[in-house]
């Protein structure tokens, strides 16, 4: 195992530049999805008004 | 067992979150084997120095790019072709992280462009035809974005992901076809790859990683799109069917 030296040689600019930029994109991929999955379900808590029996009558439906 | 059932996005819907973790924990596992691996133990590469490490992050970002569009048109295609709503769900699903990939895989090579070849960007036709597979995804995204109706929308995004994936061959090998700045595959689907072995097994592992991310990311966009395309999504996965 070899320790990196943390300038990379004198390119720890353009090394490091790369992963933090894909760190950035990642955390914001993962970020925006779970707030939009929180908004859209707020959203449905409020508006939904087909009770859960009917909708589980319905699967029973579909999947017979 | 019906597994057509799963056709229907309710259905799939909870499956889906229950697949989440068991990609999402490896991805990152992954991730963090990969880094280590790249960092820790392959060595300086004699002629690029340190530098040549942004490919552990370039390649498999430049890899799933391309593959994440080849799987887009083919459920576009699928959905379109059969009236498969999940299909053309999962081909939305699909553009944004390759967008994402696509955009790693341009800034990072920018980044290892400037070091080696000495400028950030030429019109190289690697490079070129990737910036054009970026355009791709985003006339993908904008195109369902400006369609109200989903269904129409669906087909008009078929269409463009089925054209341009003639893109993905050209920038495959771009490298053979042309004269071009880019270097020449390290990897190779048939013969033995040019680069030692601990540089091979990082790039390799952090593939898997990027495969089992991007799985992880588009279940959960495929999620957020059934819920808001089919209104009792949400209520069927609240009484667990």
């Amino acid at each position: 195992m070899n320790w990196p030296d943390l300038s990379m040689g004198g390119y720890g600019f353009y090394v490091w530049g790369s992963y933090l930029f894909s760190l950035i994109a990642i955390v914001w991929e993962v970020w925006s999805l779970s707030h939009r999955k929180k908004a859209l379900i707020q959203q449905q808590s409020s508006s939904n008004s087909v009770p859960a029996s009917v909708l589980r009558e319905s699967a029973n439906e579909t999947s017979s | 067992m019906n597994l057509y059932k799963y056709a229907s996005p309710a259905m799939f819907y909870p499956v889906a979150g229950k697949m989440i973790p068991w990609f999402a924990i490896p991805a990152a596992v992954l991730f963090g084997v990969g880094l280590f691996v790249g960092f820790f133990i392959a060595p300086t590469d004699f002629q690029q120095g340190d530098a040549y490490r942004i490919i552990f992050i370039h390649v498999p970002a430049a890899w799933m790019g391309m593959l994440l569009y080849v799987l887009m048109a083919a459920y576009a295609g699928i959905g379109w072709a059969f009236n498969a709503r999940l299909s053309s769900m999962m081909a939305s699903a699909l553009a944004t992280t390759g967008a994402m990939f696509t955009l790693v895989s341009l800034v990072t090579g920018a980044f290892w462009g400037k070091p080696t070849w000495g400028t950030w960007w030429v019109w190289d036709a690697r490079m070129t035809s990737t910036l054009i597979l970026m355009f791709l995804y985003i006339g993908f995204i904008s195109l369902q974005a400006a369609i109200e109706d989903p269904r129409r929308a669906d087909r008009a995004g078929a269409v463009i992901a089925l054209v341009g994936v003639i893109n993905v061959p050209i920038i495959y090998f771009s490298v053979q076809w042309w004269n071009t700045l880019h270097q020449g595959a390290t990897i190779r689907m048939i013969g033995k790859p040019t680069i030692a072995a601990p540089m091979l097994a990082a790039l390799l592992i952090m593939l898997a990683a990027c495969w089992l991310y991007s799985v992880a990311v588009v279940l959960m966009r495929l999620r957020c799109i059934i819920l808001e395309r089919e209104q009792n999504a949400a209520r069927f996965a609240e009484v667990g069917v």
